[in-house]
């Protein structure tokens, strides 16, 4: 029985080997459909590792109240009106509530650094109190960050990040080292270790921080503020609690709306997904569409073959070829023609996924995907095999050797 | 000794439109193991048809067809396959090979389908080329072969199985009369050598070299001739 199985696929693969062209061209559908699941599994694959590595800037416990929703349809111009934050709410957003483990007012714009004949354009200036090492996720690699003191006193010290270090000290140790903020000396006392890119579109490394109270005094007295507050417990119920708060600092009455915005990194996650789930519809839709089309192109096919084979039916039947072996002949000629445009997706797909992950982000292709196209492949074929194969084995023998 | 193959009043009946074809009317025909036989007849007189009910392609519309003792009217698809690929061996006027494989792999063929090990397989097509006087062609395709040649190989895949039974149906309708001679001596060697023959012809010539040769008219046998030289 082996023997005959064997040589049912021999024969099978003959029967693709002598319409060579013809097999390949229906093969295209085949090839779209698996190459588009497969990739689209690359690249939510590579989205979710770096998405889960941005989220780890963020934290989960920690909340960013700002004028601005960060994912909102409201509009701008509303936002921009509302009144500005203020450094004061840190401190009694931890009075008023007690889920409220540290918070800290963070200033910020964009400023030119300079050391001799070094320079670094466009450096993200942050002003903050020492109480942002617990909100935020950052590590002082070398020296330390700023104190309490230094920062109401409002001390020329600066805690400088990693690309900022090696554009200004290069091949030098930056620490006790004096460089100048838009023309203002400054002593950095640490740096920040490597943190990457922000959703690979910010750099996190391009930022100097100081103590709140020398922005406030050197740079800005208004502008930009946000508020981060990092919080026990149920994160949902605290953030209840933070924006209760915030209401009765604002002064709001019951039916007045929220004039400020608490975001968190649920945010991003909930808008996150629904990108996922657009790229994943997308990648299913062409797939499921160009499966169908090629899985139509090779039934046709499939019945082409059968018709020009009429007489070879017929022969096969008349030295003794039962119904099922037919049956198997050509269904197994659809199936490997299938099974082909699968592994050659599965190839074209492998090579992409290499290119995505050396040229746009780290990426694997999921080990399950691969088997699940190969396993549709297979599907496509018997699907699209089956009547035409069903034509082939209820041939009349004597009709079939009669055919011209 | 019992006959081989046995037919009873077996009638082929095809219904075109209203009009009801009667390809075979009523037909008995009795023959024994070794016998070799010819048929004869006019055009549409039911030769092919005949052929094909005794070669299980096809089953009577009415009749008994035995074959070994085994009751082919009652057969299904499948037990029809079996017995066409254990019992008996065709050769067709047009050949019928497949033509991209080579003349072994065609030989071979039938033994695939009754799952014979691969090397007893090709053992077994190269002799029976051999026994054609094909030894030396076994891997050219049909279209590298002469007419005579094709027949030839297409004569060693009927035997290649040791059938009971070989049936050719014109088989030197299609050739030149030195090959018709030439497939003619094949057959009357395999019969010397114990082989059951059934041939259909057209021409007397070819007829006469069965022992017994079967007119038909109208799907009914007008008359048996039995050749004395050969009987
Ligand atoms: N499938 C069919 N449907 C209808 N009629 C058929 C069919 N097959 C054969 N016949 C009829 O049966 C009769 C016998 O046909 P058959 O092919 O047996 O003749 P034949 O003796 O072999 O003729 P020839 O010498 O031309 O080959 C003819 O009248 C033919 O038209
Ligand atoms: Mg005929």
């Amino acid at each position: 029985m082996l023997s005959l199985l064997w040589e049912t696929v021999r024969i099978a693969f003959q029967g693709i080997l002598d319409n060579k062209s013809r097999a390949f061209l229906t093969m295209l559908g085949i090839v779209i459909g698996v190459l588009a699941v497969t990739l689209m599994g690359t690249l939510i694959s590579g989205l979710d590792r770096s998405f889960e590595r941005s989220m780890a800037f963020l934290g989960k416990d920690v909340l960013f109240i700002s004028k601005y929703e960060w994912f909102s349809d409201r509009d701008w111009w509303e936002m921009a009106n509302r009144p500005e934050m203020r450094a004061e709410y840190a401190e009694q957003l931890k009075a008023y509530s007690d889920v409220v483990v540290a918070a800290t007012p963070i200033m910020s714009r964009g400023v030119d650094v300079k050391r001799n004949d070094n320079s670094v354009l466009g450096v993200r200036l942050r002003g903050t109190t020492p109480e942002y090492l617990q909100t935020s996720f950052m590590n002082v690699g070398h020296g330390r960050f700023f104190t309490e003191g230094e920062n109401h006193s409002g001390s020329r010290v600066a805690v400088i990040g990693h690309d900022i270090a090696e554009g200004l000290f290069p091949n030098e140790n930056p620490l006790g080292k004096k460089f100048r903020i838009e023309g203002i000396p400054f002593r950095v006392i640490g740096t920040i270790d490597k943190q990457g890119k922000f959703l690979g579109l910010f750099s996190m490394d391009n930022q100097i921080i100081i103590p709140f109270g020398s922005f406030t005094r050197l740079f800005a007295r208004r502008g930009f503020m946000e508020i981060d507050v990092k919080v026990a417990g149920n994160v949902a119920e605290a953030r209840d609690e933070v924006r209760g708060v915030m209401r009765r600092i604002r002064g709001l009455r019951p039916l007045e709306e929220d004039n400020f915005a608490i975001n968190q990194q649920e945010a991003f996650e909930s808008q996150y997904r629904s990108i996922k789930l657009a790229i994943g519809g997308t990648g299913v839709f062409i797939t499921v569409l160009s499966l169908v089309v090629g899985g139509i192109g090779i039934m046709n096919i499939m019945f082409v073959s059968v018709k020009e084979r009429t007489r070879e039916i017929g022969v096969r039947k008349a030295i003794g070829a039962t119904q099922p072996l037919i049956l198997g002949q050509f269904l197994l000629e659809a199936v490997f023609i299938c099974l082909l445009a699968g592994l050659i997706g599965l190839g074209l797909a492998y090579g992409g996924s290499r290119l995505i992950d050396k040229f746009v982000f780290p990426s694997t292709m999921p080990l399950w995907l691969g088997a699940l196209s190969v396993f549709l492949s297979v599907g496509v074929g018997i699907l699209s095999g089956i009547a035409p194969s069903f034509t082939a084995a209820r041939q009349n023998p004597i009709e079939a050797l009669r055919y011209e | 000794m019992p006959a081989l193959i046995s037919l009873r009043e077996v009638k082929k009946i095809y219904q075109v439109g209203a009009e009801a074809v009667y390809a075979l009317n009523g037909i008995d025909v009795e023959i024994r193991a070794g016998e070799y036989i010819s048929v004869m007849g006019p055009s549409g007189s039911g030769k092919s048809t005949l052929m094909n009910i005794i070669g299980c392609l096809d089953t009577p519309t009415e009749g008994t067809y035995e074959f070994g003792g085994e009751a082919v009217h009652e057969m299904d698809d499948n037990q029809l396959a079996s017995i066409r690929n254990r019992k008996i061996g065709f050769v067709f006027q047009t050949f019928n090979l497949l033509p991209k494989l080579t003349a072994l792999r065609n030989v071979e063929l039938p033994l695939i389908y009754a799952n014979v090990p691969r090397s007893e397989r090709l053992e077994r097509a190269r002799t029976a080329l051999e026994q054609v006087g094909l030894g030396d062609r076994i891997s050219h395709k049909p279209n590298e072969l002469s007419g005579g040649q094709r027949q030839r190989v297409a004569i060693a895949r009927a035997l290649v199985t040791h059938p009971s039974i070989i049936l050719a149906d014109e088989p030197t309708g299609n050739l030149d009369s030195k090959s018709g001679v030439e497939i003619m001596r094949i057959l009357d060697d395999l019969h010397r050598q114990g082989n059951t023959i059934i041939l259909v012809s057209h021409e007397a010539d070819i007829a006469a070299h069965a022992q017994r040769t079967i007119h038909l008219l109208d799907g009914k046998i007008e008359r048996e001739v039995v050749h004395p030289v050969r009987a």
